[in-house]
Order: C-alpha cells, then structure tokens, then sequence
C-alpha cells in the first residue's frame, strides 16, 4: 500500500518538476520580463519623494522597475492607470477585526469587529493594524481565527490588557495589565505584533499607561493610547511618560471626557500640541464611532498641525456611519485642505514607520509589491463626523484597484488586460 | 463578435448607491422633535424619480415614512411604515428631509442569494465558516435591506444561525434551510443523502417560519434525483419555495424544471457556463436559450443569478440577454470568494445587467417585487402604503466602466 503510494507520490513530483521546467523555459523563449505592469498612472511614493507620471513593473511579488516608457509586451498583463493614481498598498493602523462569536466579548473576538478583507482591498487597504482586540491570553485566538484566515496583511497592537479588549470591567482592571506577559508575547509574535494599546480606561489614574509604556520598552515596540476618560492632561501625556515614537490615537475626539487638542472656549490649538508632534508623538485619527469632530479637526488643520496617521478605527458602529472606509477617511481629509501626497504619505510611508515594518508602504525596486490604484472623482460630495455635523467637497477618492504581494486583489472597472504569457 | 464575448467593456452607466436609508437607524429623532407637533412623518424623501415595480410607478414621486416608534435595545419597537406617496408633500411635516433630487428612490433591495452565516467552525465552508461573509458589512452601503442565506444552515444548525446572525444583524436576515442537516458545510457533508431529512427540515422551517423561507440543494456531484425529491418534499410539507444549485451531477435541466420543481421554485445560478457538468440554459452550439426553459420560466418557475465567484459567464449571459431572456431575481451569491471579484455587490450585479441592456425598472424588479413575492414577504419589496419603510435611494453615474464575468477574461476594443 505505501509502496504504490510513494510510487504514486513520486510520478506526480517528477510532472510537477516536468511542468515547472516547460513553463520556466516556455516563459524565458517569449521573455515577459514582468507579471504585471501598471501603465500611465501618477506614481505618489513618498518615501522616495516620488510624484511623477511612471509606470510601475512587478515581478515575483516584487516592486521590479518604476520608470518612464516601460514597454507593455515585456509584461504579461497591463493594467491601463491612465488618469489615476498608483500609490502604495495603504496601511489603516487602526482597524478592529477580531470578529467572533464569544457572547458579549466586544473587541476580542465578539461581535463588533468585522472581517478584514471585506473592507481592505476594496479600499485600497493591503495591511490592516487590529488596534487592541487581543491581549496577551487571546492572541493566539486571533492568529487561527483571524491572521490566518485573512488574505489582508494583518497585524496587531496587543492590549494591555491580558484579556484584551473585551469591554466593560475586563479594561478597567489593572491587575490584568501585565506588561511583562504582554512584552513576551509580543517578542514571541514579532512577526504579527507591532506595539500595544492602552483603551477605555475611566478612572484618573496613570498607572495603565506606565504599564502599556513599560511592555513597549520591554519588547521595543510603540504604544497606541486611546486616552480613556479619566480626565487626565495629555500635554502630562504627550512630554512625561509616551516617547517619541509612540502614538496618540483619536487626536480629533471632542468628548466631554477626554482632555482635548482644541481649546473648547477660544478653539485655539493648544499650545503644546505641535511641539508634542516635533517631539516625535504621533497623532492617529483614529475616526471610528465617535472619535472625529470636525469642530476639532477644522482649527487643528488651520492651525498648521496635521495627524500623522489617518487610522480609520474600522467596527461595525464606523462601518456604515460617517467614517465607512479608509478612503472616504482621506476623503475628508482632502475636504478639509490637506493635499493628496500627504494624505497618501499618512496612509502609506508613515504608518509602515510608525510600526517599524519599512518594508512595506513604499514602491521602492525590490519592495513587496503591495499597491493601490486610485481614481479621484470630482463632483459635489458631503461628509459627516460624528456629531453629523456637515462639510462638502468636491473631490472623493475611488480604490480601482489593489494589489498585494503581486496579485490582483481588487479590479473595480476591469482595468487589467487579459494574462499573455 | 462571432467569437465567444466574455465581457462589457466601457459601457456607459453604472448604478451607484448615493444614499441608502434604513428606518432603524433614525429611531432617535423622534425625542428631538418632540415639541413640533405637526410634524407627522418621519421622513420625507424628496424630488427623486421613484420605482416601485409592484404598483407600476416610474415617476418623479415624494414619498414619506411613519415616524419611528421609540426604540428598544436599538431596535424599533414596531417598523415603521410607508405612510405616503405623492407629488409633492410638505417638508415641514416631516422629522428629516431627504434631497434625492437627480436620484432614483426604491423599495430596499433584497438578495435572494447571499452566504452571511459567517463563523470558526473547524469546518470552515459556508455554515458557520469563514467563507461566508457577515451580512451589515455589505448590505446597507450597496443599498440592500433584505437578504435570504442560501443553504448556509441546516436544520441541525439553524439554531446557531439565529443566536450568531439573525439575531446579532441589523440586516433582515431570512434563511433557506439547507436540505442537508448539517447546512453548507462543503465536500462529504453535502453528498450525505443520509443527512438529508426532510420530515426534520421542513419541522425546523415551519417553527422557524419568521425567519425560514424556502429550502436549499446545492453542490451534489451525483446524478441520482433522490437529493431532489427529499427537497421539494420538504417544500411542499413546509408550503414553501426550494432554490436549487444544479450541482455537478449533469442531469437533464427539463427533467428538473417540469418533473421535480413547481412554479415559484427557483433555480439558481442560470448564467453560467459548465457544459458537461452542468446542463447550460442556451443550447452550446446554436447559442439559443433552450425552448422548454422560456417555458418553464413562462411557468413560474424563478431564474436566479446568483453571480458568484464561478456562475456568472457571458457565454450564456449575452446571448440569454440578447434573445430576450432575462432573469426574474439578482441573486448576488455574496460569499468571501465573490466580494473582491468580478461580482462584487448588488450594485455591481445591476450595472451588468443594465450594460447588457435591461432596463433600470426591470432590474429593481428583479431585486425587490420579484424575491417579495419568491420568499412570500409581501409586505418587503415595494412602496405601497402600509409596507415596511425599507427604502434605498440611488444615482446612476455615467463615464467608462468595465465588467468581468467569472472567467475573469476581459475583451478588448477592436
């Protein structure tokens, strides 16, 4: 019996290793240099300070050449960008979608987180940042059922929280905010983790966030700080115990607990909010349900502060309301005066930053050929925050398609040609 | 054009979900406006171009809904109703004003096909699986209100399915049972005759009947009709419609329509193309629609489309279309492998359909009037006085769009 079945096993490797030889010659006697090869479109990379009109070549998953004039017969498949823009695969930092059936479990594995890829490729999205859903006791949960299920690139703040972010009383209690565990599971993940996240803490008190800052030292790894409402300053924040580095999400909330960026009486920026930023704190929208007040954002922006990362904060209460998308985040963004390089540069290069992962968020030669094509559609188009308040723009941001790791994931208007080999 | 056509290329309109309203999600206005007491609808949606395919409206139309009971656990505590349509009523009467103005105002659409019992189980398919998909993160922004799982739960888990789904969606979620036990749960499971029950199926349905519409077969490999039988008994204990995924068992098409389903049946994925696995609906040499299936269809028995990632191919659609047969329901097959693909969403379903040359008021017929009737819910699919204030608004954007069918192959200008 096993005697055939290696005999089996055996004449299938020898065609296996047959056919692999007929297609590698076959694909060397045509000599398509390239998989794919996106034509005609401005390329926004802002790592290389890149903002011209070029087509961009990909081989093997990778970023192969990105220059004027590549000639199409050298690729198997063009993909016509003329008009659009082709940018890096965009990376949401914040993204809640640790989806499961635990009854009343919220953020960790409950059911107000969604699935990711739903919501990535159509948006332009490759990588997606799940902002505190596990903790150090659920993380292996959330690999089986979510990082490995997912074609998204998923990566994860951890919690502080050991539980994770389960909701209610599980993120108030300090005795659960173990930062050494937290630390050794996220060195024990380093692949899938990229920081930990402080969220929902109420009382006045700054021992969690010596806690999420002690396990970000430990394993060398930023903290994300969704600042509760404990009431607390965050300039105290921002200059006595975050690091340069680390991040402050939800920077436009206006909530009457929370400590905010705007002066409510003058609507002045604070101070101290930009030199927090020359420090090195970075500022996350982080837009979600109830975290983008365009009473916030509005002065902020005219101010000359600008958030370093456009976070969405993706759960079923932002998923449909005024938030919707990573693009219609950006959307409002361009809306409110920001230009498309740097709202694509707080998409892409920075993130990846952000979260020490410089491998991604560029389109540099030999890059992972991560990459979203977007078209910007002109007209008269209305946004809301959360409070409903009303702004126009006359522009809105459309994904037509997106690319990860060389693949196509995502074609809104069938822009890519047919496979010729 | 002789050849065999595999896509539309830049046709020239694309439907577009500009807004959709869905009465739960303003529960809330009526605490604010309390004090105004002439106010008497809830919302007033103005100046749009109204459709509603059961009454024969195709007009420029004003349309109100009942204000909103107060609402409890988030939900209303009664649905709100269509209180009025006419030419031109009083924004002042009303809670909120919708300008649709350039607009096309409908009933909310229903997805007679969709996969939405999303889960970890081990066996990791359609029931309880991660090949489904959850259904609010697809259903509102594409302007559909109503969706029917097709064949996810069997009556084994049609209990999960209620406590994980159902109850959890602010979609309204129907099922069509599976009529294997175990539900959708890919390769062995569906070729258990065994697990077929129809006595339990049909128990699980009428217990269930505020959720459960209809019965499901699908993806049996086997040319043996038992699978069949055990399902339409099921349909006809239960005095409910089946669906059916003529699997890959190559049986005889006619034999299914006119010895085994009644009219209001429905046979799912009609567009697409598997000759020698499955009977196609044209005729693969001549290319003309099959005579007994205009017949059958004449009948009323239900095409659906159900594009999918694997059902949808210009090889029966464009000369199906072409010689006039169109589809009764826009069934999306919505599942993991069919989001980010050639089918995408309902919206993406219409524009195919309407670049292949339907009609705007056909193609709302065929994802509201048509599966309300299908799935007997009368009171869903139209705007009738007195029906569920389900609404979805759209606009229809003109420029160069692109379509693929599920082979994936895209045809060029020439």
């Amino acid at each position: 019996m096993s005697k055939v079945l290696r005999k089996f096993t055996m004449r299938k490797i020898s065609i296996l290793i047959i056919s692999i030889l007929i297609s590698a010659s076959i694909s060397n006697a045509q000599g398509k240099l390239y998989n794919t090869l996106i034509k005609g479109g401005r390329v926004i990379d802002a790592k290389n300070n890149i903002n011209a009109l070029l087509d961009v070549a990909i081989k093997n998953g990778k970023i192969a050449k990105v220059a004027q004039n590549i000639d199409p017969a050298q690729a198997e498949q063009v993909v016509n960008a003329k008009g659009m823009y082709v940018t890096p695969g965009l990376i949401d930092v914040h993204a809640h979608v640790f989806w499961g059936t635990q009854p009343n479990s919220y953020l960790m594995n409950g059911d107000v987180g969604v699935t990711a890829d739903g919501f990535s490729f159509r948006s332009g999205v490759t990588t997606m940042v799940d902002c505190g859903g596990p903790g150090y006791k659920s993380f292996e949960i959330f690999k089986r059922n979510i990082i490995d299920k997912s074609q998204t690139r998923i990566l994860a703040f951890l919690n502080i929280v050991g539980e994770g972010m389960r909701g209610g009383d599980y993120e108030q209690d300090v005795s659960d905010m173990d930062y050494r565990l937290a630390a050794k599971a996220a060195i024990d993940n380093k692949k899938h983790v990229v920081g930990f996240k402080l969220a929902h803490f109420t009382n006045p008190d700054w021992t969690p966030v010596e806690r999420v800052v002690a396990a970000g030292k430990l394993a060398d790894m930023p903290v994300i700080i969704d600042f509760g409402g404990g009431k607390l300053p965050i300039e105290d924040l921002f200059f006595k115990y975050l690091r340069p580095g680390d991040i402050y999400t939800h920077v436009f909330t206006e909530l009457e607990r929370r400590d905010p960026i705007v002066d409510l009486k003058t609507r002045q920026l604070r101070p101290f909010v930009i030199p927090a930023q020359k420090r090195g704190i970075i500022f996350d929208v982080g837009f979600g349900g109830g975290s983008f007040n365009f009473n916030q954002a509005i002065p902020a922006i005219k101010a000359g502060f600008l958030p370093d990362l456009m976070g969405t904060d993706l759960h079923t209460g932002s998923m449909n309301g005024s938030m919707k998308d990573q693009l219609n985040v950006l959307s409002i963004h361009l809306a409110m005066g920001m230009d498309l390089p740097s709202v694509i540069e707080r998409s892409t290069w920075k993130p990846a930053q952000a979260i020490k992962r410089t491998e991604l968020g560029h389109l540099s030669e030999g890059a992972i050929a991560d990459v979203a094509i977007l078209s910007m559609r002109e007209g008269k188009f209305g946004f809301r925050d959360i409070a409903m308040n009303r702004y126009e723009g006359a522009k809105k941001l459309e994904c037509e398609m997106t690319i990860k790791g060389g693949k196509i994931m995502y074609d809104l208007n069938a822009i890519a040609s047919n496979l010729s080999r | 054009m002789n050849n065999l056509p595999t896509i539309f290329s830049f046709m020239q309109k694309k439907l577009y979900l500009l807004s959709f309203l869905l009465i739960y999600s303003f529960c809330n206005l009526n605490a604010q406006n309390n004090s105004n007491s002439k106010r008497i609808y809830g919302i007033v949606i103005k100046g749009g171009h109204l459709i509603d395919p059961k009454s024969n409206i195709n007009e420029p139309m004003d349309i109100a809904t009942e204000i909103a009971t107060p609402s409890v656990m988030g939900q209303p505590a009664v649905e709100p109703r269509i209180a009025l349509i006419a030419k031109n009523i009083d924004t002042a009467l009303a809670l909120q004003v919708v300008n649709s103005k350039g607009m096309y105002v409908t009933p909310g659409l229903i997805d007679i096909h969709t996969h939405v019992f999303y889960g970890h189980s081990k066996t990791d398919y359609l029931s309880n699986g991660s090949i489904a998909v959850l259904p609010d993160s697809y259903t509102f922004r594409t302007g559909v209100t109503t969706v029917v799982d097709a064949g996810g739960a069997g009556w084994k888990s049609f209990p999960t399915f209620k406590k994980n789904i159902i109850d959890l969606s602010a979609t309204r979620v129907f099922s069509m049972l599976n009529i294997v036990g175990e539900g959708m749960r890919g390769g062995d499971f569906e070729q258990d005759i065994e697990d077929m029950d129809p006595e339990k199926t049909a128990t699980v349905a009428i217990e269930n009947k505020d959720h459960v519409v209809g019965f499901k077969l699908a993806h049996f490999s086997k040319a043996d009709w038992t699978p069949v039988e055990r399902l339409t008994k099921a349909g006809r204990t239960a005095d409910m419609p089946v669906m059916v995924d003529f699997g890959s068992g190559n049986q005889s098409l006619e034999e299914l329509f006119f010895k085994y389903l009644r009219p209001g049946d429905i046979y799912t994925h009609s567009f697409c193309y598997v000759p020698g696995v499955r009977e196609p609906i044209i005729d693969t040499e001549t290319k003309l629609v099959k005579p007994f299936v205009r017949k059958a269809q004449q009948n009323g028995l239900i095409f659906d489309i159900g594009f999918g990632s694997g059902s949808f191919d210009y090889r029966t659609a464009l000369p199906a279309m072409k010689q006039g047969f169109y589809p009764n329901t826009l069934g999306t097959d919505l599942h993991a492998s069919s989001i980010n693909g050639a089918m995408k969403d309902q919206m993406n379903v219409f524009s195919v359909f309407l670049a292949m040359g339907m009609d705007i008021p056909s193609i709302v017929k065929a994802a509201t009037w048509t599966p309300a009737l299908t799935i007997k819910k009368p009171e869903l699919g139209n705007l009738s006085q007195g029906a569920i204030a389900d609404l979805t608004v759209m606009s229809i954007r003109d420029g160069d769009f692109g379509f693929k069918d599920i082979v994936g192959n895209r045809q060029e200008g020439r």
